[in-house]
């Protein structure tokens, strides 16, 4: 069976610096893998490349056996990889229910003004991530920052993603929402959700992987269990040293 | 936001009081009054593309012209009916749109809007020379076939087809192609990271607006009987497209109508104080204010005031 | 060949002038000042009317177009662009109903018609069979000192170094101490002059009419964007082709063609180069 996210040999260069050095990982099916490293390592820099709103310069991305490098951004999310942004980047003039809607609408001009918005789900969706019946008509100015996460998640999942990139889920938000978000990942991970995070707040993180990697400057130096992961020399050194 | 019964009583209402004005009105005022609907027209393709997505066209008289050349020329120059130029001309504006829209799918923001302000100069100075047996030259051309006799009918005509248009790009706009399109000018990185190509919608309002602005200008000049390049080719004309959607409130359907009838009848209360172009002084000076005040308009100052009512009185 | 020649350099000298103002505050506040262009005809009437009706001094005519010419930037950088915030389009929209506003304003006071002005500087040289006035002659070589002035003034003081680091990275500026509110403020200035002074010169080598602003301001957007945001050189090497391009056009094809290369170029580069072709550059 081929892997659910498979990257092989990712090289991204900008100018000089090379952002990606020769990356190799793979994601099965089902499993959630974290990816650690101290600022600047290249972190968000993969998540791009898999998304297609960067090109590598050399290496090959596989989604379930099919290459995507070819594909734009949304050809990749109707593929079935879709991700979460660090800074949450909401439609600010709709209400929460508006901006889920857009998550799930499909990229078809003639089905978007002929079927009408599925408004059960967007609401089922805006409840599953912890949101109120009351929410669903404000709009993301009258949000706090945890609950632009948790729009960012619920848009993201509406696209009805099989693999899906967190990118510093937990960032700035309090102890509660922290544990409401890692909630919401443990039911998805039950239900099959196949995961790529990125966070800081490692012990956050550490309950919600099966498995880590560790990169530097674009660079793998580390695989295995999260407590392999961080016991290793390199990493121990690169997050003393490095930041 | 669905359909609501009293969306449908609005319009209903509007569409009554619009048809039945000339029974209570002078032909002036008429005459005044087809003038607004045309510019609401303009105003409501300008919204279509701009408004929503965000890309701001400086170029839409350069849209609107290719309509009203296109169907000037064939009735005058080669008398083909009005009933086959209107299409043409529709269908030439929506390929010049295309034209426009090609390199518009690579730039954003101000580069945008000035390409397509390159456009309309562009269209100026090429319809002065190119052929100006067909296009009139500098002079522009007149005697160009009329539809309609008197102010009451050209009100009728003009009323009719603005209204259709709002109504249809209303219902078209309450759909989720609507909240995609506004989705587009919020935030267009997110548009795509929801899984949609930008590239087709964004195709599909510039075709929108391009169409829309090809009927107008078709049917435009099919009331003035007459077109002369440096009318049509115009910042002032431009402005007056832009100030109208804007004052009325962009991303809405009954905000360009608004802005467009307050911006006809303003000019026209002004003329017996300032007869001439000195009109803009006041004109201008009120959209800027306005648009510093508020940005969204008069329909959103409209709901602010009716929120801060409903809350006096709960309180 | 040599009239293509000597126009073309005079013609683009005056280019390059009109369009310095213009191109610093975009490389400054990227910002798109559509009204740049009354700044211009604002500059050039009121030269007219100190020089020609009032009958003072030229030199004072001129002074008084680049005092107006400061003024108008300051207050519009103070008033809109500030208010605004880096919207850019809402600065673009203003700045395009600011420019009406003044159209009409002048049309209130000088009235529809256009005005002759007449030569800042009079008198006609014969340059190898071209006939060139003075007063072109003087515009280009002010042009040229301004555009020297500018380029040392930039590189050697203390306020054109803040402007360049402020052009490259407003907020970095800012956080080595320098106000990026004052350096607007005064690149907003110096562009108002700047462009008044563009003015009286556009305006005596066309003439006064309250619709003249269009045409430089499409000139000095052909400038920026060809050349590249905020690269003196790169204005001035454009503001060259430009004119070039205007000058053979209107002798080996026909002059009512003269802005279509411009308008073509333009579209070209921001299709296929949306950087310009001398990409971003400091100062």
């Amino acid at each position: 069976m081929s892997a659910a996210l498979q990257v092989s040999g990712l090289v991204k260069r900008f100018g000089g610096l090379v952002a990606t050095n020769d990356l190799s990982f793979s994601l099965n099916e089902g499993e959630s893998l974290g990816l650690i490293g101290p600022n600047g390592a290249g972190k968000t820099t993969v998540f791009s490349q898999i998304m297609g709103e960067l090109r590598q310069n050399s290496g090959t991305i596989e989604l379930f056996g099919k290459e995507i490098s070819a594909l734009s951004t949304p050809q990749r999310i109707r593929a079935g990889v879709s991700r979460t942004y660090q800074i949450p980047r909401p439609f600010g003039d709709m209400s929460v229910a508006e901006n889920i809607r857009v998550g799930l609408m499909p990229d078809d001009i003639r089905r978007m003004i002929f079927s009408p918005p599925d408004t059960e789900r967007e609401r089922e969706l805006a409840l599953s991530v912890g949101f109120s019946e009351e929410d669903l008509d404000r709009t993301p100015t009258e949000l706090a920052m945890g609950d632009l996460r948790k729009l960012e998640m619920a848009r993201t999942m509406a696209t009805a993603p099989k693999v899906m990139l967190l990118d510093e889920v937990f960032a700035g938000l309090t102890t509660g929402e922290i544990a409401q978000i890692s909630d919401l990942i443990q039911s998805m991970r039950k239900d099959g959700m196949t995961f790529l995070i990125v966070s800081h707040d490692l012990p956050a993180l550490e309950p919600l992987i099966d498995r880590a990697i560790a990169i530097e400057r674009g660079t793998m130096i580390a695989e295995g269990s999260f407590s392999d992961v961080m016991n290793d020399k390199a990493v121990q050194a690169s997050y003393l040293g490095g930041a | 936001m669905g359909l609501r019964w009293f969306h449908f009583a609005l319009w209903g209402g509007l569409i009554a009081g619009m048809f039945l004005l000339p029974q209570v009105v002078s032909n002036g005022t008429l005459r005044t009054m087809i003038f607004a609907n045309y510019l609401a027209i303009f105003a409501i393709s300008w919204d279509v593309l701009s408004g929503r997505t965000g890309y701001v066209s400086f170029g839409h008289p350069f849209l609107i012209g290719i309509g009203a050349y296109t169907t000037a020329i064939l009735t005058k120059r080669f008398d083909i009916p009005v009933e086959i130029s209107i299409p043409v001309a529709v269908v030439f504006t929506m390929i010049a749109g295309l034209l426009v829209l090609l390199p518009a799918l690579r730039i954003r923001g101000s580069y945008f809007a000035l390409v397509t302000l390159a456009f309309m100069e562009l269209l100026y100075q090429l319809v002065q020379v190119i052929r100006p047996d067909l296009t009139g030259g500098t002079r522009g051309m007149s005697g160009i076939q009329t539809l309609t006799r008197g102010a009451a009918n050209g009100y009728y005509l003009s009323t009719a087809l603005m209204l259709a248009i709002a109504v249809s790009m209303w219902l078209l706009m309450k759909t989720r192609l609507g909240t995609a399109l506004s989705a587009i000018g919020m935030n267009e990185e997110s548009v795509r990271g929801s899984g949609l190509s930008t590239t087709r919608l964004k195709a599909f309002a510039f075709l929108t607006s391009a169409m829309i602005a090809g009927l107008g200008g078709a049917f435009y000049v099919h009331y003035l009987g007459s077109l002369a390049p440096r009318a049509l080719f115009d910042i002032n004309f431009l402005f007056t497209i832009i100030v109208a959607a804007l004052l009325g409130g962009t991303s809405t359907i009954i905000g360009p109508m608004i802005g467009a009838f307050f911006m006809t009848f303003l000019l026209e209360y002004l003329r017996p104080v300032l007869p001439g172009a000195e009109r803009y002084f006041v004109y201008g000076a009120i959209a800027l204010l306005l648009y510093m005040y508020q940005p969204k308009g008069i329909v959103e100052l409209v709901k602010r005031g009716f929120k801060n009512l409903s809350k006096g009185r709960t309180a | 060949m040599l009239q293509i020649l000597i126009q073309g350099l005079l013609l683009s000298g005056l280019y390059a002038l009109i369009a310095m103002g213009f191109t610093l505050i975009f490389s400054i506040g990227r910002v798109l000042n559509l009204a740049y262009g009354a700044y211009l005809m604002v500059g050039g009437y009121i030269y007219f009317w100190v020089s020609q009706s009032l009958g003072m001094p030229k030199l004072i005519g001129v002074a008084v177009a680049a005092a107006l010419g400061v003024l108008m930037g300051v207050l519009k950088y103070r008033l809109i662009v500030k208010t605004l915030k880096g919207d850019h389009v809402a600065v673009e929209i203003s700045t395009l109903i600011l420019a009406v506003v003044i159209q009409a304003g002048i049309v209130l006071v000088f009235g529809d018609s256009s005005k002759i002005l007449l030569p800042i500087v009079p008198g006609v040289i014969n340059v190898a069979g071209a006939s060139v006035t003075f007063n072109i002659l003087i515009a280009t070589l002010i042009s040229w000192a301004i555009l020297l002035g500018l380029y040392a003034f930039v590189r050697l003081t203390h306020t054109g170094r803040a402007m360049q680091a402020v052009s490259m990275d407003a907020k970095g500026a800012a956080i080595s101490g320098i106000d990026p509110d004052r350096i607007n403020l005064i690149t907003w200035g110096i562009s108002g002059a700047l462009g008044a002074i563009g003015g009286v010169f556009f305006a005596s080598y066309t003439q006064l009419s309250p619709s003249m602003w269009v045409a430089p301001l499409i000139i000095s957007v052909a400038v920026v964007i060809v050349g590249g945001i905020g690269s003196i050189l790169g204005t001035l090497v454009v503001a060259h082709i430009v004119g070039f391009l205007e000058v053979i056009v209107v002798a080996t094809l026909a002059p009512e063609l003269r802005g279509v290369f411009t308008m073509l170029l333009i579209i070209g580069v921001l299709i296929t180069r949306p950087q310009g072709l001398f990409g971003r550059e400091e100062l």
